[in-house]
């Protein structure tokens, strides 16, 4: 079942004890505070995704979990410890990818990730680590001749070139085409299947489908709506369309349906999609009615968002 | 459900050292790239030794410890402070600290890290001085070794700690040829560097030995031309017996730069 606010986002239970756990975070600047008293857990093998338009506050929460700001309240706990406080035994365990970031920009991609992999605790092997996004190719060229993607990848590799528990992936696809994209979705499967736990954003809904166990869609510092994206899509209704034959009457009001027509387009919204449908066929089927260019379509998880980024409070 | 504890990690962490040499490897690097900086770093120096014989200032006595004193000022005020100033505030502007905080590097270890290459140029510098005075015949052995090897010691130590301040209120690199002004004002006029503090009024002048390049100076003085600030000629004894007041003077800019530097620096740009 989705919650709200202020709520923490359910773990599934029977799980190892969670290495990311954030209780009434709060981050203020100055007068605007910009995450609002939002909690969630993270367990080892899952996805977890914070979703919301621009200014949502999902960067300043990730922050403090990666240790770079102190919370204005709350707590944050990352592998058992204050990420900020106790930042030396919490960093050999956290991976971050941060939303926009820079490199010394006359080091070639090989020199830059030797020397970040000469800064960790267990890193993967150089060569290794540059042929899972596919860098292997551009390894000695300079930073600065990257391309916006290329340099993505390659900030993704230095994100998980430890051996990170804890993943923080801020917007991990942004300017990546889609092949890139999936090689990426395939590194942090990869990553999850041995353990990591991960916390991301994207702006990319799919992405956050494809990969996410659970979602959290914020706005103005609070998370509104959660749960798995199935439960989220759930929140609003499934729709039906079709048009009426040139003359029929109109169909009777179906139960558990709100109707919208405009001439002999008719649009059904409704949260019981298989039994309205039904209905609607039987009664089609007996009138001798033939429904034209007959839709149904479950909720998405796209409808949901955009029905909390209009600021519409969720079900 | 009981959270994690923090496991330690299953091979051993890199030690302070090695992840702070293996930024300043990478830095040191980008320097050497830049041939321009590496030729104008070696020049600069050597030039100022040429000009001795070629102006004929030697006057009595060595020259090369006096003008080994007056190198380590100016190094230490317009390459030190000054390029550190712009090489953080470039840093911060272009979210390369952020990024090197993002990891096992702590805080320390990317400043000094990325500090590495300036603080090697510095001392190549005040070494290649102190070469070339010997080469041209005005050298003489200093009064202590100590003293100046803790006024480049400490002088480098303010210096970076004093640029790393200095970036709350740096905006752009190229801002830096402004806001780093008053501490090159206050140490070319007013710390002994280019003219000795006698040239004041007393009580100026002992007013004036507590701004920060000065102790520096002083210091750097007393051991290697056996000079006190007011010009009187000591020997080791005497040197170390005029040294507690730079000393402690100097300590105490560390400590002040050091507190303020935490409190004020940002890592990334103001949003």
């Amino acid at each position: 079942m989705p919650l709200t606010h202020p709520a923490p986002v359910p773990a599934a239970t029977g799980r190892a004890a969670p290495v990311v756990e954030v209780t009434d975070l709060r981050r203020r600047y100055g007068d605007v505070e910009a995450v609002r008293g939002i909690s969630f857990e993270v367990h080892p093998g899952e996805v977890f995704a914070l979703l919301g338009v621009n200014g949502a506050g999902k960067t300043s929460a990730l922050e403090v979990l990666e240790g770079l700001a102190p919370a204005s309240g709350g707590t944050v706990r990352v592998v058992g410890a204050d990420p900020v406080r106790e930042r030396a035994a919490v960093r050999p365990h956290l991976g971050v990818l941060l939303q926009t970031s820079g490199l010394p920009a006359d080091l070639t991609v090989r020199e830059t990730v030797a020397m970040w992999a000469a800064t960790l605790t267990g890193p993967r092997p150089v060569e290794e680590a540059l042929a899972q996004v596919d860098l292997t190719g551009r390894a000695d060229v300079r930073v600065r001749s990257l391309s916006g993607g290329e340099r993505r990848r390659l900030d993704l590799t230095l994100a998980l070139l430890g051996s990170p528990r804890v993943i923080v992936l801020d917007e991990p696809t942004t300017g990546l085409d889609p092949e890139s994209r999936r090689t990426v979705w395939a590194l942090v499967r990869q990553r999850v299947a041995e353990g990591a736990a991960v916390v991301l954003t994207t702006h990319h809904l799919e992405e956050a489908e494809e990969l996410a166990d659970r979602i959290a869609v914020m706005r103005a510092g609070r998370i509104v709506l959660s749960g798995t994206a199935a439960e989220i899509a759930a929140t609003q209704p499934a729709t039906i369309r079709f048009t009426l034959p040139d003359g029929a009457a109109p169909l009777p009001a179906v139960p558990g349906a709100e109707v919208v027509s405009d001439g002999p387009r008719v649009e059904l919204h409704t949260r019981a999609l298989q039994p309205v449908l039904t209905r609607l066929l039987v009664e089609a089927a007996e009138r001798g009615v033939v429904l034209g260019g007959l839709q149904a379509r479950a909720a998405s998880l796209e409808q949901a968002f955009l029905a909390v980024a209009d600021g519409a409070d969720p079900s | 459900m009981t959270a994690a504890t923090v496991p330690a990690p299953s091979r051993p962490a890199p030690s302070r050292l090695r992840r702070t040499l293996a930024l300043a490897g990478a830095e040191t690097r980008l320097l050497l790239r830049n041939r321009t900086a590496v030729v104008n770093s070696l020049l600069l120096p050597l030039f100022f030794v040429a000009l001795v014989p070629l102006t004929d200032i030697g006057g009595e006595g060595a020259l090369g410890p006096r003008l080994v004193v007056t190198s380590l000022g100016v190094t230490l005020v317009f390459l030190t402070y000054y390029n550190l100033v712009t090489t953080f505030v470039a840093r911060r502007e272009e979210l390369v600290l952020q990024r090197m905080r993002s990891g096992e590097l702590s805080g320390a270890e990317v400043l000094l890290g990325t500090a590495v290459p300036t603080l090697l140029v510095t001392v190549a510098q005040v070494v290649l001085v102190l070469a070339g005075s010997a080469v041209i015949g005005e050298w003489a052995a200093p009064v202590d070794v100590v003293l100046p090897l803790l006024a480049l010691l400490g002088g480098t130590a303010l210096m970076t700690l004093l640029a790393v301040a200095s970036t709350s209120f740096t905006r752009t690199p190229e801002s830096a040829q402004i806001t780093t002004l008053p501490l090159v004002l206050v140490a070319t006029a007013a710390s002994g560097l280019l003219y000795p503090l006698d040239v004041f009024p007393d009580r100026v002048a002992e007013v004036l030995r507590f701004t920060p390049v000065e102790p520096v100076v002083e210091l750097a003085r007393l051991g290697l031309a056996g000079q006190t600030w007011d010009g009187q000629a000591v020997d080791w004894a005497g040197a170390w017996a005029a040294a507690p007041q730079p000393l402690l003077v100097l300590g105490a800019w560390i400590a002040v730069a050091a507190s303020v530097s935490r409190q004020v620096f940002r890592w990334a740009p103001r949003r």
